[in-house]
């Protein structure tokens, strides 16, 4: 059995960046509404990156990490492209509120404090707080979409096939005097 | 590697998730609670640690202390479907070498809570909080099969790598 450990990195590398930046956009990021969609997604995806790329086959731990490391990765990149858009986020977030609430729904307490604490200049310590959550969040998330992507995009090992028997003839012709010596 | 190791990589896998996953639980009340009783800031900072994974519509959460809970209906739906497969996951598999479910187990599963979204999202019907819960439930029960699996199985990967790599740099070799 081949114990080689496949290359995780650069399929979670490829994935998470996807998800990440899909995940940053706005209305498109809304999807992780569902169940870290993109992440559970891209997870999924990294894992058919890597079964493509490792000849043995993978398990469900092998998912497990590719889909960890690919939601971290998506972390990183989500929070770097929600930078420079996080004012039209909190816009768009605060007008959709604004509807939810003439809808009819109950606020939440507090949370207009929430957006005012918010639309001011994020300091770099709330910045690697909100990292870290989310970090630990997606690889969670991740981990489960990179196994679920292996129960779907890889086929379980069959039995091994074993050797056509060697032929039962003698070769025709018989060792000459040179192979004897 | 042996039998009672997989075991016991499966079992405190599984006990550390069910504790993951009762923190998580509780925090999802916890938020309404201390909202209705005046404690804004702590309330608003639970409400923000959910604010990735759900969309947290007012009116498609289940209120506590008349207010809402953390997540909506379906997503309360999954995480208590969840906690429910971790205690079923003990029964049903116990603490063996765990082997994932089949993906037609998966989409058979999953189809309710897509069919209902779906539906949603293309406006075809409304389905009220109760039914978003119910197929988000359905689909939360096999989670657990998953994840106990696929993380058992990385630990005991790793576990067993490290064995041969201490094997390979043996007191022989420095």
């Amino acid at each position: 059995m081949d114990q080689r450990k496949p290359e995780y990195f650069k399929p979670a590398l490829m994935a998470g960046a996807v998800a990440g930046i899909l995940s940053g956009l706005p209305l498109i990021g809304n999807a992780n509404c569902l169940c870290c969609l993109w992440i559970v997604g891209g997870a999924a995806v990294a894992v058919r990156l890597l079964a493509k790329e490792t000849p043995s086959a993978l398990t469900s731990g092998d998912g497990a990490i590719v889909g960890a490391l690919t939601g971290i990765v998506a972390a990183v990149v989500n929070s770097l492209v929600s930078i420079p858009l996080r004012s039209f986020n909190l816009g768009l977030a605060q007008k959709f509120m604004d509807w939810a609430s003439e809808m009819g729904g109950e606020m939440p307490a507090g949370l207009d404090g929430l957006f005012q604490s918010a639309a001011g200049p994020i300091s770099p310590g709330w910045f690697l707080l909100g990292l870290f959550l989310t970090s630990a969040l997606y690889a969670v998330f991740g981990a489960l979409g990179g196994i679920v992507g292996i129960s779907l995009f890889v086929k379980k090992p069959g039995r091994a096939v074993p050797p056509p028997p060697p032929p039962a003839i003698p070769p025709a012709t018989p060792p000459g005097p040179s192979d004897a010596a | 590697m042996s039998a009672d190791e997989v075991r016991r990589i499966v079992r405190t896998v599984w006990l550390v998730t069910a504790a993951g996953t009762a923190v998580w639980l509780a925090l999802i009340v916890l938020a309404p609670w201390l909202a209705g009783r005046g404690s804004t800031g702590a309330a608003r900072l639970i409400y923000a640690v959910f604010s990735p994974v759900c969309h947290q519509i007012p009116g498609r959460c289940f209120l506590f202390h008349g207010q809402p809970l953390a997540v909506c209906g379906r997503c309360l739906g999954i995480y208590a479907g969840f906690a429910a497969g971790l205690v079923l996951y003990r029964f049903v598999r116990g603490f063996g070498r765990p082997a994932l479910p089949s993906a037609r187990a998966f989409l058979l599963v999953t189809l309710p809570m897509a069919v209902d979204g779906l539906a949603g999202v293309l406006g075809l019907w409304k389905s009220p909080i109760g039914v978003r819960a119910a197929t988000g439930f359905v689909w939360g029960t096999i989670l657990p099969f998953f994840f106990i699996g696929g993380v058992s199985d990385a630990l005991a990967k790793g576990k067993e790598r490290r064995a041969a790599r201490n094997l390979s740099n043996g007191p022989g070799k420095t």
